[in-house]
């Protein structure tokens, strides 16, 4: 009865137990599903919780103890020809001593992508546009425009040149390797932090990536150019009032180079003619952004200096991120002894020091990229004239994978002189127009060389010859010896233009309008120890106009490079702590310059004892954008509103958007004080005629008024302009607010995004080198680690670190040891 | 509450495989075993995979977040939702309980089932 009744209740609850087992299952299932899943949160998608969250594979494995990174004593590689040793500071420096250069350029492969292997790959997709596999649909139109732009075919061009040098692939093929070696030794749980955030696995790295490196540098350095709203603007006003508005060289500026006859041989491109220019309609774009890049370099002879011992200073100034631009090390081998700063996946030291030689690099920014408009000869744009002959485009096909959705197929034509970047854009004025960029060119095969040999420098000679090859971006290298000789020079290849070439769209339809040529190197302008004792640079002009080549540049810095030469011409007595309060020096000389020609031409008759109380604070303003001062941003306020609405003209009805060029503002600022009756001080909105007293009193209501109605921004110049260091791939989380003072035009060139990315300070004499520096950052790509940002609040303070230039690995003190890695060939 | 015991027990010790490479979700598959082989109730696999499971991400989450010092976890927490350091631990934990007491819950599910078979 007893079996016949269990079995009677097994029969009734089998169904029910099923149906909970099923449940129960689904129940497991579908968390497991939902841990596995990425999940979208607003815009952003969450990565998948299961995945992150664990503690074995997750992020929680990038939460490296604070003390620092785990690395084991003794790492055995293949590719290794020698033992290497690596020697961290406690800044997390690698000091690599190794016997031969190829061991040392491996082993900086391998800490380099040890510390920062996701910036190398984000580096890399960004130059070959293919951000968006990984990012999806958000970073699609930047790939499709980097490939349309041609950065993927710059890269595979620059990698064709250096493969014709044997001696510089095996440098490079080595670096590659030492990546290689660290990337096969990683397991899921051990790669970078935001692998894992964004779902992806690092790939192999190449020489090609690292050729992209270096495209996304000469992208960020020499990739812009006003050719297009130029010759709108010529168009619209004529050639007369252009060139009044626009004229190319500000009488106050002091050039990189001065002439001192050394230009009287060379017969130039300077007196040959453009030819003439091609229509270009108006089209309203967003204001173009002031120039944010300002790197300022300068060395001083013993002359000048306390010790006797010259001195380099080097500060580049550019978008300052998380992880850090800048990767320090120092390369020890039988043939050299280099410290300085690199570019994740690049081998070699860009910005350092030797036992013999210190350099530092400015960005020349002369405008190395024009737009050629194209004579179609069919409807479709398949075939092209130049010079009375056709020409059929080729096309690149270009295939952006996008995570989430299928590929884009993008195809560009190419033409003779470029890509026709915006040949599927209909409405863009450079519709027709192809893109001729040194960029694409092939490089020189010495170029891969190039920051190679400066690191094994010694003199003048050698390290003329080492960046003698150097093409793109071009920059200016300034050099201090440990004999006290200082030298610059502006190195790159420069076209050699004719007159006003390149200021504006050419004519693509002859051979004509080709560059004649480039610069020789011998023609480059160079200074070698002048008698006043110093070199300098801050992107200024390269030259006087007296120069025998035209250049030209979308924007050279007009103030710096002016506040510099004054500063280094008075100074006596330099020592390492004069040079650091140089570079973090907050005056303005465009401040300088403007505010008192505002305050001249304010009418004060009608202002109210709020107004009068703003005006005694500006007038006791010194110029200098302190993070504490609360004039600067009244300044700020008023000079801007003065600027944008003395052009209306040139905007649309907005007033947000431009339709032609803005002159620049050394311009407006001269307008001010010689030209203020000037037509262009006339408002087109009003019936009456004003001037520039007009708009200057009409600014300062209006300056006024905005701080009334934003009560929050009366405050000091770091809460009205606050900066920040974002992190790469724009995470909040990872990102770093900042509270500092400086300007674009002073030489603490800090803006809310760009800043002084490495401040350096080398002085060399007979007894040694001594060097300090600091970024705003550290060593350490993790943001699970305190090396990530370690060093920024530091640079913040304005202070520096002292700088280990060993001999020998015993030579680090044990104090500031953190640990000894050797690594030894397989 | 000696199966409840047990059924953790096993979850969590079972759960240690995945320091050497076993797949997160394998914690699930080591609740079922353990709910399979000692729970009794609903309750005993439920509760007993879910201490396991907590206990195990937990104390890892801690023992990691204790050596950074929070550096992470405080920046973790920021981008979710802005979770502090210590909701960050908990919220590892939670996740860690999560998988192993639905899967304790299945393994027994699991047995009650197959003994009705």
């Amino acid at each position: 009865m007893r079996l016949v009744h269990i079995s009677s209740r097994r029969s009734t609850f089998a169904p029910m137990r099923g149906l909970l087992f099923a449940l129960s299952v689904a129940l497991s299932v579908g968390l497991i599903w939902l841990m596995h899943t990425p999940l979208p949160m607003g815009q952003q998608r969450l990565p998948a919780l299961g995945r992150f969250f664990n503690p074995f594979s997750g992020f929680w494995q990038n939460a490296e103890p604070v003390q620092g990174p785990v690395l084991p004593a003794e790492v055995r590689l293949s590719g290794l020809r020698g033992k290497v040793e690596v020697v961290y500071d406690d800044r997390l420096v690698p000091h690599i001593f190794a016997e031969h250069l190829e061991d040392a350029l491996f082993a900086q492969g391998y800490v380099t992508a040890q510390h920062r292997l996701w910036q190398m790959d984000l580096s890399a997709r960004r130059a070959a546009g293919r951000l968006s596999e990984v990012l999806g649909e958000r970073t699609l139109e930047l790939d499709r425009m980097t490939r349309r732009r041609g950065l993927p075919l710059a890269a595979e061009n620059a990698l064709r040149g250096w493969q014709r040098s044997a001696e510089g692939m095996r440098l490079l093929e080595a670096y590659c390797a030492g990546v290689n070696a660290w990337i096969a030794r990683l397991q899921p749980a051990d790669y970078p932090l935001e692998f894992k955030l964004l779902g992806y696995a690092p790939e192999p790295w190449s020489p090609l990536k690292t050729a992209l490196i270096v495209e996304n540098m000469a992208e960020t350095l020499c990739g812009g150019e006003n050719d297009q709203l130029s010759t709108a603007t010529l168009e619209a006003l004529g050639r007369a009032t252009f060139d009044y508005l626009y004229p190319e060289w500000n009488p106050r500026q002091q050039p990189i180079v001065p002439d001192t006859g050394q230009w009287r041989s060379i017969r130039g491109t300077l007196r040959a003619a453009a030819l003439p220019n091609s229509n270009q309609r108006l089209s309203a774009q967003p204001l173009k952004e002031e120039y944010l890049f300002g790197s300022n370099n300068w060395a001083v002879a013993g002359a000048k200096t306390q010790r006797g011992a010259a001195i380099l200073c080097n500060d580049p100034h550019l978008t300052l991120s998380l992880p850090s631009i800048w990767f320090q090390l120092q390369l020890h081998t039988s043939q050299m002894n280099c410290y300085g700063v690199s570019l994740q996946g690049m081998p070699g030291i860009i910005i350092g020091f030797n036992e013999h030689v210190a350099w530092g690099v400015t960005n020349v920014g002369h405008d190395v990229a024009d737009w050629y408009r194209i004579q179609w000869t069919d409807a479709a744009r398949t075939h092209y004239l130049v010079d009375g002959q056709t020409y059929p485009v080729e096309w690149r096909v270009e295939n952006i994978g996008v995570r989430g959705r299928p590929p884009l197929i993008d195809s560009v034509r190419y033409t003779l002189w470029g890509p026709v970047t915006y040949d599927d854009q209909p409405d863009h004025p450079l519709h027709n127009c192809a893109l001729r960029w040194v960029t694409h060119d092939e490089p020189d095969p010495a170029e891969m060389r190039s920051f190679l040999l400066l690191n094994l420098a010694q003199t003048y000679d050698d390290y003329r010859q080492a960046i003698a090859h150097f093409d793109a971006p071009a920059q200016n290298f300034a050099l201090a010896t440990r004999s006290g000789e200082v030298a610059i020079v502006v190195q790159g290849k420069l076209p050699a233009r004719r007159y006003e070439q390149g200021r504006f769209v050419l004519d693509g339809s002859q051979k004509a309008s080709a560059w004649p040529g480039f610069i020789p190197n011998e023609h480059l302008p160079a200074q070698r120890s002048p008698s006043r004792a110093f070199v300098f640079s801050a992107n200024q002009h390269s030259t006087p106009p007296s120069y025998p080549y035209y250049y030209t540049s979308r924007d050279f810095d007009d103030y710096r490079g002016r506040y510099l030469f004054h500063r280094l011409s008075a100074l006596q007595h330099a020592n390492a702590d004069s040079m650091a309060s140089l570079q973090l020096d907050n005056f303005s000389q465009r401040a300088a310059d403007a505010l008192p020609q505002l305050l001249r031409l304010l009418d004060r008759s009608t202002l109210d004892e709020q107004a009068r109380a703003q005006l005694d604070e500006l007038e006791r303003w010194d110029y200098r954008y302190e993070a504490s001062s609360t004039a600067a941003p009244l300044y700020e306020v008023w000079f801007d509103t003065c600027y944008l609405r003395t052009w209306d003209e040139m905007l649309d009805s907005s007033g947000e958007k431009q339709l032609l060029l803005l002159p620049e503002r050394w311009r407006f600022i001269e307008l001010l004080e010689q030209d203020p009756d000037n037509a262009f001080f006339d408002r087109q909105d009003t019936p009456q005629r004003e001037t520039a007293r007009d708009i200057v009193t009409d600014a300062f209501r209006r300056m006024q008024v905005f701080f009334k109605k934003n009560p929050e921004k009366r405050t000091t110049w770091s809460q009205f302009r606050p900066a920040s260091i974002r992190h790469l791939a724009q995470i909040e989380a990872f990102s770093r607010a900042i509270e500092v003072g400086g300007h674009n035009t002073a030489l603490n060139a800090q803006t809310r995004t760009h800043g002084p990315s490495w401040r350096v300070i080398v002085e060399l004499d007979s007894t040694g080198v001594r060097a300090r520096g600091v970024y705003p950052g550290g060593q350490s790509g993790n943001p699970g680690s305190r090396f990530y940002d370690d060093m920024l609040d530091t640079w913040a303070q304005g202070r520096y670190y002292e700088l280990f230039f060993l001999k020998a690995p015993e030579e680090l003190p044990s104090i500031h040891l953190f640990i000894r890695q050797t690594l030894l060939p397989q | 509450m000696r199966n409840f015991i047990a059924v953790g027990a096993f979850t969590a010790g079972a759960g240690l495989l995945c320091t050497v490479g076993l797949p997160w979700w394998a914690l699930s598959a080591f609740g079922a075993a353990g709910g399979w082989l000692w729970a009794k109730t609903n309750g005993q696999s439920f509760w007993g995979g879910f201490a396991g499971g907590l206990l195990l991400w937990l104390a890892f989450a801690l023992g990691r977040d204790w050596a950074n010092e929070g550096i992470l976890s405080t920046r973790i927490g920021a981008l979710f939702l802005g979770l502090p350091r210590w909701g960050v631990v908990g919220f590892t934990g939670l996740l860690g309980g999560l998988l192993g007491a639905t899967g304790a819950l299945t393994g027994y599910r699991a047995r009650r089932w197959w003994q009705t078979r």
